[in-house]
């Protein structure tokens, strides 16, 4: 008898009793479709807050701030020092450094017509889009011209150009910040929306940083852009740089890399996201012990009442080995089914999260081989002692069993 | 074939030893039909539950076909259940949840046979026992004297040399059970041993021999042919 057919022996014993078959399976299955669904989670969540500071980070840069900043756009009250342009010209000074950009950030009154509305100003170089993150959706992003110009131009988010604009067409409109007119060349949406908007408020206005110096001059620059050649060291050169600065201001800790910062968040953020995997993980697992206590007590039944038929077999010429194997696939036959349930509805539920959220939910395919070769194992370990059972009885008795 | 000596078999029963079969010394010979009758209690079962290699004896010694089986490991004990003996039962004892045709197929799977001839030689072994258009009928859609068909081509799935039956007709009316027993006779005729217990003095007389057992006791034995 080869292991296929043994497998289709325990088959069709479990049709015979659909009901409880399934309802047995139904503890592994859900156990393993949590797992499956968590790992997915996961897996998924980590892998949107490392995308989300990878690419936060445009390539190539490195964004030094004064160490009171705790995060770019958040100034401290204490705060008593700002990057001006001696620094700039410091960080412009090392070899492999391409381009120095700066960006500032505040917050002021936007108006246009009869509306307008408190949001914050993101003022920058020509990639503040790839240095925050912005997806323009309408219209262009502002170039290095405009820049270079101090040309009074804009980018909206796409909240505050629907507060303004309302359905209309917002590209090429008028909005006045500060008394100034800048016309509107862009409207975008910031993807890191769901990571930081909650604290910044998704109300935004995105402008060169001369055109912005121009408008508020009394606001200082709060992160310094580098623009690395290709293939240059970034740590190293960060580290060099941030020295030359703290030598050039006296202060041995007065400006920090904060890409530094931000992966250093990161990895924070990764490490609590594995935590917390691994406590609902483990929560799962109980789910998982008890579907395995279920099958064991199932399986029990199962014995005492096919008794007769464990008599009879034996008549028949069943080894003692035999008869083991017949309850122990039979057993195994159930959790696998029930695992491979598991393993595709959990694959299912982190489908539905991916397409609901967009968070990247996936499941490693070795974990899900895992998880089914896991549930088999199961069935084995909690078939062991009533196989065995069955396997010792004695076949008089049980072929006189009632 | 079948040699007995000086068998004993006691039961414990709580604190005591309960004596069954006291001393029993028998031979069957090869190519034999043989019936076992006494009253009920006697030790019948008892007996050819030692014979069929199900159950071992306290004490005295037990030879099939030479070999003696108090020796024998419980996996060659498991193989001469499966080759060289076929069990019929009075309550027939096929399998409910599985049809006719699988039912035949269990010694087979249990030889090692392979799925295509483990059918063939099932169907084969319910056409010679008249039930071949019921081959895919659960047990419970067949009537007494099917199942005992059915079950006697179990029985001769692995061609065993001795057939042992406890009561083959004791579930059964009258003319159904002369049915089996016309079964046997030819199945005794084609070369096998047989041995029928039964309480029914015309099964007994379809055998060329009848020995009796009273509490554990061989009392007599009727020799009609051989
Ligand atoms: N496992 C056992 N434990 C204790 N006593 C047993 C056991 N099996 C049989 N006995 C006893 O052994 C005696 C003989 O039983 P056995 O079944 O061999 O009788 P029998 O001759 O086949 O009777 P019947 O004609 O009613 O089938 C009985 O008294 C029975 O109670
Ligand atoms: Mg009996």
């Amino acid at each position: 008898m080869n292991a296929w057919e043994m497998v289709s022996m325990a088959l069709i014993s479990l049709r015979t009793n659909k009901l409880r078959s399934f309802l047995t399976m139904l503890g592994i299955l859900i156990g393993v479709a949590s797992i499956i669904a968590i790992v997915a989670i996961g897996n998924g969540g980590k892998a949107a807050v490392l995308g989300a500071i990878a690419s936060g980070s445009a390539q190539n840069t490195i964004q030094i701030v004064p160490r009171e900043l705790v995060a770019p756009g958040l100034p401290q009250p204490g705060q008593v020092l700002a990057i001006d342009e001696s620094d700039l010209a410091i960080a412009a000074s090392f070899s492999g450094v391409q381009q120095v950009n700066y960006t500032l950030y505040g917050t002021a009154v936007v108006g246009s017509g009869n509306r307008s509305d408190n949001a914050s100003i993101e003022a920058g170089p020509a990639n503040l889009n790839e240095l925050t993150r912005l997806q323009i959706t309408r219209g262009h992003m502002f170039s290095q011209a405009d820049v270079i110009g101090h040309r009074d131009v804009a980018v909206l988010s796409q909240s505050l150009a629907n507060k303004l604009f309302g359905s209309g067409n917002p590209i090429g409109g008028l909005v006045t910040v500060s008394g100034v007119p800048l016309q509107v060349i862009g409207v975008a949406v910031s993807q890191q929306a769901s990571l930081f908007s909650l604290f910044m408020g998704s109300d935004a206005l995105y402008m060169p940083a001369t055109t912005c110096q121009d408008l508020f001059p009394n606001w200082s620059i709060s992160e310094m852009d580098v623009q690395a050649a290709p293939g240059t060291n970034l740590q190293n050169l960060a580290q060099r740089i941030v020295t030359a600065l703290n030598i050039h201001a006296g202060d041995a800790t007065a400006f920090a890399d904060s890409s530094g910062l931000a992966s250093s968040v990161g990895a924070l953020l990764s490490k609590v996201t594995t935590i917390l995997t691994l406590v609902i993980g483990a929560i799962a697992g109980i789910a998982l012990l008890v579907g395995g206590v279920g099958v064991m007590n199932i399986m029990l039944v199962s014995v005492t009442e096919r008794t007769q038929e464990i008599g009879i077999r034996i008549s028949l010429g069943a080894t003692r080995t035999a008869i083991l194997f017949q309850f122990l696939v039979e057993s195994a036959t159930i959790t696998a089914i029930g695992g491979l349930a598991g393993v595709v509805i959990g694959s299912l539920i982190g489908l539905g999260i991916r397409m609901a959220t967009g968070i990247p939910a996936s499941v490693p395919w070795p974990i899900a081989v895992l998880s089914f070769l896991f549930s088999a194992v199961i069935g084995v370990v909690c078939g062991l002692y009533p196989a065995n059972k069955a396997a010792r009885l004695n076949p008089i008795e049980a072929l006189r069993y009632e | 074939m079948i040699e007995l000596n000086g068998v004993r078999k006691a039961y414990k029963v709580g604190d005591e030893l309960l004596m069954v079969l006291h001393g029993i010394d028998l031979r069957i010979e090869e190519g034999e039909f043989v019936s076992i009758m006494g009253p009920s209690g006697s030790g019948k079962s008892t007996l050819m539950h030692i014979i069929g290699c199900l159950d071992t004896p306290s004490a005295g010694e037990y030879r099939l076909r030479g070999t003696s089986v108090g020796g024998l490991s419980a996996r060659d004990l498991a193989v001469l259940r499966n080759r060289t003996i076929g069990f019929v039962f009075q309550n027939f004892h096929l399998l409910p949840r599985i049809t006719a045709v699988r039912n035949v197929e269990l010694p087979l799977l249990y030889a090692g046979v392979s799925r295509a001839q483990r059918r063939s030689r099932a169907l084969e072994l319910l056409a010679r026992v008249g039930m071949a258009d019921r081959a895919q009928h659960l047990p419970t859609a067949l009537s007494g004297g099917q199942k005992q068909r059915v079950a006697i081509a179990r029985a001769l799935a692995n061609d065993p040399a001795l057939i042992l039956a406890d009561e083959p007709t004791g579930a059964l009316d009258q003319r159904t059970g002369l049915e089996i027993i016309e079964l046997l006779r030819e199945l005794h005729s084609a070369g096998r041993t047989i041995v029928v217990i039964t309480h029914d003095p015309t099964v007994a007389a379809a055998a060329d021999r009848t020995i009796y057992i009273v509490d554990g006791h061989i009392q007599r034995e009727e020799v009609r042919r051989g």
